[in-house]
């Protein structure tokens, strides 16, 4: 079949990657963009997007309990789906974040990094398009391998499943602090096979949905995080762990 | 072919052996007392990690050195500047705290005895390795040769008599848990170590609080000192590197404590801007992240109570 002209533009236009399309350069060195791309958003159609903002230290201080933050605001009433990870990291995802109207587009959490990575944030809008944050982070690394500190303590076992919490006040926002006792076992230690909270919900007083979180073993020991709602109506936080136990804690 | 490649290996191995000298001068800031002052800067391959003060004191017996630096090059370049200004034998180090920069040059001590609280022995033998481990990666091949030696003899806090110097040691905890300040009575010059940090943002890995901290201050701040030898920054006369301290702790203290009250997230704090009185002290925000780090969780958990049900 012969092609005119047209048709050749069409094909080279489509030919064209994604990211290159009026859109950003990937803001920081990554080696794994392509896998990850692939493996996590099926090879979607995406854009690198500085307005999903993914903060993180610029090194690892602790690189057992490294912070990172994502803000997604810009994207407010389109967003489906939130996917953080690690680039580098042998384990690579940390959440899969399903916000509800009545909670804001921000979650913060800390984790685990084994090396100097870049991080992301994956943001998915109604329209199919992922916009995706960057981050890189420097690290001496060696926070996915490291003894359990959790483990180290004398009757942890007593302690699981235990919630400290509080609401605050912020100027646009409720925000909900929690952290959970719980070792968050990666399998990487040696003899200690995976035991991790992998999923979180947080629910209203009627027991309605407001958002729906996936985890996984990249989140630090003792899982801390944050996340904000638009009113201060109270709320259940509903976690299971990949053995079974299911938790609860009311703010 | 083959000798072009010796001889650029010779080349190469004078250039990087020439590349790795700390010219060390010894200054002396009271009679028999000398200091070698390091840069305020943060560890670097630039500066081989000579960041920080070490000293040594020369009595009529023998010699008595405070802190071996951050490698064992440094180590041996402290012992020939010390053989430079006196031909008396080196008779004791001591350490003022496990820290790399201030231990990792403890090799080039191995025929003295070396001297520290038991505390700092155990935190050296507990943390040495993996802060070894990291000083390779932050300042490389300056470390080459360099290990973890422990130290070989328990000091008690009290008076220590080293030859015709009669010296207080002063046992306290609120830098790195086992921090040792060394008085020299004759001289009146106090070895704070690293619970005085001046024109150098303090480093919070292992404090117990901050609080404690303040109250080492107050101990210090009352003994008859002439001079002051912060671990890091320059040589006061003055109270100032204790007036800058405490409001730089107070301020710490008042960052954290305001963001757990409010609910901020680490990533918020480590934004906190410096006070304008700061910009004067070196790597501010860089130790502010490292502290929110170490110290933050402490401040956050209070803050929080049981919501499990």
């Amino acid at each position: 079949m012969a092609l005119d002209w047209r048709s050749w533009l069409l094909l080279a236009l489509f030919a064209l990657p994604w990211d290159s399309w009026g859109g950003e350069a990937d803001p920081v060195t990554s080696v794994m963009w392509d896998y990850y791309h692939a493996r996590l958003l099926d090879g979607a159609p995406f854009v690198f997007d500085q307005r999903v903002k993914l903060q993180a230290p610029p090194f690892a201080e602790d690189a057992r309990q490294v912070p990172i933050q994502v803000d997604a605001s810009a994207f407010a009433g389109q967003v489906e789906r939130i996917l953080a990870w690690a680039e580098l990291n042998p384990i690579p995802q940390i959440f899969d974040f399903a916000p509800g109207e009545r909670v804001l587009l921000r979650l913060a959490i800390r984790i685990r990094i084994e090396q100097a990575t870049p991080l992301r944030a994956a943001v998915l809008t109604r329209d199919g398009l992922w916009h995706v944050g960057s981050t890189q982070i420097d690290a001496a690394g060696g926070g996915c391998t490291a003894p359990s500190v959790v483990r180290a303590q004398a009757g942890w076992e007593e302690h699981l499943g235990e919630v400290l919490g509080r609401r605050f006040v912020l100027a646009d926002a409720s925000r909900l602090r929690l952290q959970i006792a719980h070792p968050m076992d990666n399998g990487l230690v040696g003899g200690i096979p995976e035991f991790y909270l992998n999923q979180a919900e947080l629910r209203d007083a009627s027991g309605k949905i407001l958002a729906r979180l996936e985890l996984f073993p990249a989140v630090s020991e003792n899982p801390t995080l944050s996340l904000d709602l638009k009113d201060e109506g109270e709320t259940e936080l509903w976690l299971r762990d990949n053995n079974g136990n299911e938790f609860k804690a009311a703010l | 072919m083959r000798w072009i490649l010796v001889l650029a290996l010779i080349c190469c191995s004078l250039a990087a052996r020439a590349d790795f000298d700390y010219r060390l001068e010894p200054r002396q800031i009271a009679e028999s007392v000398w200091l070698l002052e390091g840069s305020t800067d943060n560890f670097a391959a630039a500066n081989g990690g000579n960041i920080v003060n070490t000293g040594f004191i020369v009595s009529d017996q023998g010699v008595l050195v405070i802190d071996s630096g951050p490698s064992r090059r440094y180590g041996e370049a402290l012992r020939q500047a010390i053989a430079r200004v006196t031909d008396k034998p080196v008779l004791k180090l001591l350490l003022t705290h496990h820290h790399p920069d201030h231990a990792l040059g403890n090799q080039a001590f191995a025929d003295v005895p070396i001297a520290a609280l038991a505390g700092t022995t155990q935190l050296l033998a507990e943390q040495g390795e993996a802060m070894a481990e990291n000083m390779y990666r932050l300042v490389g091949d300056w470390m080459r040769g360099t290990e973890v030696r422990l130290p070989t003899e328990t000091l008690t806090p009290g008076p220590l008599q080293v030859g015709n110097r009669r010296l207080q040691l002063i046992g306290l905890r609120g830098h790195s848990g086992a921090d040792l300040a060394i008085l020299d009575e004759t001289s009146g010059v106090l070895f704070a170590g690293d619970l005085l940090f001046y024109q150098r943002a303090l480093t919070t890995p292992g404090t117990p609080g901050l609080d404690l901290w303040l109250a080492d201050l107050e101990r210090l701040q009352a003994l008859p000192w002439k001079q002051i030898v912060p671990g890091h920054g320059p040589l006061a006369s003055s109270a100032a590197p204790f007036k800058q301290m405490r409001d730089y702790l107070g301020w710490l203290d008042g960052v954290m404590r305001d963001g757990a009250e409010q609910g901020a997230e680490m990533n918020e704090l480590i934004r906190t801007p410096i006070p304008e009185r700061f910009a004067g002290i070196s790597l501010s925000r860089y130790e502010l992240i490292r502290s929110v780090s170490h110290l933050y969780p402490r401040y956050e958990r209070a803050r929080l109570r049981r919501v499990d049900r």
